[in-house]
């Protein structure tokens, strides 16, 4: 149950957004480039003058009730570059979305541990061993960094003390300088790197494993009898609050989609269960205040017990869309395939949506995507050469290879921007006086894999009407799908409705998705990238499942031209699934070690599935199901499809509900219509 | 081997039985109580069956229809000339060793979540001799059967000797009343519900609670006075009757008059239960 403060937070924040008559006017985002221009600065001098403008020109505001603080007020993040240099940049440089450092999970609990002090005689005494001007450069911005950061907080403290708010003056009079004493202490000192993180430019960070490194000073503060169960919940949705602010300024695909997850329970390196009280407490706050940030992602693994599942499950009967599962089991062999060391596997987390990061290095998870439907579609064309199904699939498999060469290659000299506020927070950055922009420990590359279903569906229909039942000739198939099936209505339902489809745990059709999984996993690996780090690939769509779709032809599985595909790692959109069993069965057969990257099997259910304890059990026992057939990574929703069309037409009455998009839960009534729309037709679908 | 006519396969049913389940729904029922919300359980044959909501009313399936669109035989040509795909052939019939390959298919799936099959309807003993055989060829399972109760006694009673829970409805104890509503006597139902609380099976019963019709305290009273003692009754559950019962009629070319007041909210006295020591709950 809320308490009467949290109430008044939410609504404040949530429901009256009060806070917005602080913010001020939204700026060019060119401007202070400009000047970095003029004086000629480099990118790391800009990045640090960035940070300073940016923390300068705010102006703190302090809630008198409040415990922990910060609000944003400057709605525009400048950046670096003029629009000329980002052009010539761009010519000479391939570009991670806009180039900054971003979608990863900074070690907050290193920086932590130190408290700035600390950290800054770290620094001093490398700068003594540093030998080139580029690390003294380097070391000295690590410096100023913590410098901006501990004045803006100081003007914070100020203001607190002005107005009467003698708990956050407190807070702030030891942290960031210090490491934190208490869990409350810890939380401000968390909302200030992040909130300092999102106006340096670096977005979509996960706040990481808060339950494991914030746990030290929860059970400090038990044990000192500061604080007991209900006090510290309070504390937690206070935070959990805090970052829902200033959520409409961060940058996304869609309201919604700003990457603040957290990553709860998991297993430690000795296999021993790490879910612990502070676990449950995050998943009490986020169940009792039912806001879209934090996304909660759950680690799970054999020893998880049933009851972690159950109250799990409560968080998706609110119709949340999280916790989102993910299984070390299959997760931790992958990474030390990939050649992680065993600490940082074990201590894995997930990025924005759901790719796996370890914790302090910058891997690139999220490139781009594979687009496994035109992978099959430019074989068909070829169709007529092909006198077996064989010599089909082998197409199909070059064109894989293909691809993954294009994408490969796409990855050569890429920019990064500098951060060295994020560098506070890598373990190799003091030690190897190098920027976390630089290439690191691993380095990394991600890539999604888009439309899966779609293209074995495909090929299942090819191999069954083309090869083995001769119902269509190659020449009849291609004209068909070339003609958008406009002229074979009855052919086109055919293949729609009542060929094989992926799902129905069938072989005929299954088996073909754990050959193209395994293709591209071939085709990464032991491939390496300028940066030394290795190629993953993923099973996750991101938003390529409407970008890839719109110009993608006709299929055939009886896909019209344009039409959506299957979002992450699901059956098509017009698959009809004998059931959830199957959906997990058919989703549990790939090789699901080599393409774990991330990207969720994804599944809808009938919110009238969750009405009592005894059913909520049986939920719990359905996720943990996959999780024993050797699933991966699992996203489960509460879907009513009745409340989404009046949602439609009365956007006034659902403000506050909550669907899962693709890897992040937004506002239903917030998004686009184009993906309101794939969400209802998921809905359709509903099991 | 037998045959019979399935309309639904449902995977992860929930609220038929002790852990993860599989549904299979048998065609046919000898009731037609009024408030019936699968309609497309009543007839015993195959029938055509239309998602209306989704028709963009195109016309197509009647110019494919070899009858002009007059008295349907359920043909199911007009199926792939629709472009929307809501048209489709509801019950389908499943020879006893294929459908027991299906069942099987996930049977470690299911034990190991606690579960098993369930037979259900319609009205699953209105099938006996394919439902007495689907039991056995699923021996290897845990299995249950949904049932009215409206049954020969000796197919009642195979049945018990075959499964490991029931679930059973009473509908309501009034024998006029149940006539009228059900089409059908309860003698045979109160008959039947005697040997399973004389047997060992463990059961739960289940009434529909329909507002106006069986929802007074007087129905519940004598109900549970029917129930007290019985040694395997694991509890009483209440369903309470939902106003998009009626959803599906349209889609099986049926209308719906229920003769009481949809709009109003049934009455749950769970009370009356637990006074005679008997768990109850609702849905």
């Amino acid at each position: 149950m809320k308490t009467d403060f949290i109430n008044e937070l939410l609504d404040y924040f949530v429901v009256q957004k009060k806070h917005h008559s602080y913010r001020m006017p939204a700026e060019g985002e060119y401007e202070l480039a400009k000047q970095f221009a003029l004086q000629g600065d480099n990118d790391m001098q800009r990045s640090v003058k960035r940070l300073r403008y940016v923390l300068e020109k705010e102006q703190p505001v302090v809630l008198e009730k409040e415990r922990i603080t910060l609000l944003r007020t400057v709605r525009t993040i400048p950046r670096i570059h003029t629009e000329e240099e980002d052009k010539a940049l761009h010519e000479k440089h391939a570009f991670h979305e806009n180039g900054a450092v971003f979608n990863m999970c900074p070690d907050y609990a290193m920086l932590m541990e130190d408290g700035f002090r600390v950290k800054r005689e770290k620094i001093r005494r490398q700068m003594e061993l540093a030998e080139t001007e580029k690390q003294k450069e380097f070391l000295q911005a690590m410096l100023e960094v913590m410098d901006i950061v501990e004045e803006f907080a100081e003007r914070y403290r100020q203001e607190a003390l002005r107005v009467g708010n003698l708990s956050v003056a407190e807070t702030l009079a030891w942290v960031p300088a210090n490491k934190p004493r208490t869990l409350l202490e810890a939380l401000q000192f968390l909302r200030l790197i992040h909130y300092s993180m999102w106006c340096n430019g670096n977005y979509h960070n996960t706040l990481g494993r808060i339950d494991q490194f914030l746990y030290p000073y929860y059970q400090h503060d038990m044990q000192e009898g500061i604080l007991d169960k209900d006090s510290a919940l309070e504390f937690l949705e206070e935070f959990f609050i805090s970052c829902n602010r200033d959520s409409d300024l961060y940058i996304g695909i869609q309201q919604g989609d700003n990457g603040q997850t957290i990553v709860l329970g998991g297993s430690n390196v000795d296999g021993s269960d790490a879910y612990n009280d502070l676990s449950e407490l995050c998943l009490l706050a986020s169940r009792d205040l039912c806001l879209i940030d934090p996304k909660v992602n759950l680690r799970v693994h054999k020893n998880t017990s049933m009851g972690v599942y159950e109250l799990a499950t409560t968080l998706t009967k609110k119709g949340l869309g999280f916790p989102q599962y993910t299984n070390d089991e299959i997760i931790i062999p992958s990474l030390l395939r990939c050649g992680y060391d065993p600490e940082d596997a074990c201590n894995y987390t997930l990025a924005a949506c759901w790719e796996i990061l370890v914790v302090g290095y910058m891997d690139l998870v999220n490139w781009d995507s594979m687009n496994y439907l035109r992978a099959v579609q430019e074989a068909v064309e070829q169709l007529e050469a092909c006198d077996s199904y064989d010599a089909f699939a082998g197409l199909v498999h070059q064109n894989i290879d293909r691809q993954a060469e294009e994408l490969m290659a796409l990855t050569k000299n890429v920019y990064k921007e500098p951060s060295p506020l994020v560098s506070l927070m890598c373990p190799d950055c003091l030690e190897k006086m190098r920027d976390i922009s630089e290439p690191g420990k691993y380095n990394t590359y991600g890539f999604h894999g888009d439309g899966l279903s779609s293209a074995a569906d495909s090929m299942a229909a090819i191999k069954k009407y083309v090869f083995e039942e001769k119902t269509f000739s190659a020449s009849h198939m291609i004209e068909m799908l070339k003609n958008d099936f406009k002229d074979y209505p009855t052919e086109q339902n055919m293949l729609r409705y009542e060929a094989p489809k992926m799902g129905n745990d069938d072989d005929y059709v299954d088996q073909i998705a754990v050959k193209l999984l395994d293709w591209y996993a071939d085709a990464l690996e032991g491939k390496r990238n300028d940066r030394g780090g290795c190629f993953r690939a993923g099973t996750a769509s991101a938003m390529y499942y409407i970008w890839h779709s719109k110009d993608a032809p006709a299929s055939a599985d009886g896909r019209n031209a344009g039409e959506a595909l299957a979002c992450n790692y699901s059956p098509s959109l017009f698959a009809r699934c004998e059931g959830p069993i199957s959906i997990l069965k058919s989703f549990s057969k790939p090789n699901l070690v080599r393409v774990a990257n991330g990207g969720p099997l994804t599944i809808e259910l009938t919110d009238t599935m969750f009405k009592n304890e005894e059913a909520i059990r049986k939920c719990a026992m359905f996720v943990k199901s996959y999780m024993d057939l050797g699933g991966h990574q699992l996203q489960i929703n509460a879907v009513n499809r009745d409340r989404m069309l009046d949602a439609q037409k009365h956007p006034e009455n659902y403000r506050n509900m909550i669907v899962r998009v693709w890897g992040w839960s937004g506002y239903f009534v917030e998004l686009n219509e184009v993906y309101q729309n794939h969400i209802i037709k998921r809905a359709e679908m509903a099991l | 081997m037998s045959s019979g006519v399935v309309f639904d396969i449902k995977e992860m049913a929930i609220y038929d039985g002790p852990g993860l389940r599989t549904t299979v729904f048998l065609k046919g029922c000898p009731l037609r109580c009024m408030w019936c919300h699968n309609p497309e359980g009543l007839s015993y044959q195959p029938q055509l069956m239309v998602a209306t909501s989704n028709c963009v009313h195109c016309g197509k399936c009647m110019e494919s229809c070899p009858r002009q669109g007059k008295d349907c035989v359920s043909c199911g040509t007009c199926i792939r000339h629709c472009p929307q795909g809501i048209r489709k052939i509801c019950g389908k019939v499943w020879e006893a060793s294929d459908l027991e390959g299906r069942l099987l298919k996930d049977a470690d799936y299911l034990k190991r979540n606690g579960g098993g099959v369930t037979f259900s309807g319609g009205e699953p003993t209105g099938q006996p001799e394919f439902l007495i055989e689907m039991l056995d060829r699923t021996a290897s399972m845990h299995r249950a059967v949904e049932t009215c109760g409206f049954c020969r006694e000796e197919i009642f009673r195979a049945v018990l000797e075959r499964v490991d829970y029931v679930m059973m409805d009473i509908k309501m104890v009034d024998r006029e009343k149940h006539k009228r509503y059900t089409g059908v006597s309860n003698e045979k139902i109160l008959r039947n519900l005697e040997l399973l609380k004389a047997g060992n099976v463990p059961f739960r019963i289940r009434i529909p609670v329909i507002p106006g019709v069986n929802d007074d305290d007087e129905n519940f009273e004598r109900t549970a006075q029917l129930l007290k003692n019985a040694e395997n009754l694991e509890m009483v559950e209440l369903l309470p009757y939902h106003v998009t019962a009626g959803a599906k009629y349209e889609m099986v070319n049926r209308e719906y008059h229920p003769d009481f007041d949809e709009s109003r909210q049934p009455r749950l006295n769970l009370e009356i239960f637990q006074s005679y020591g008997i768990p109850c709950s609702h849905l």
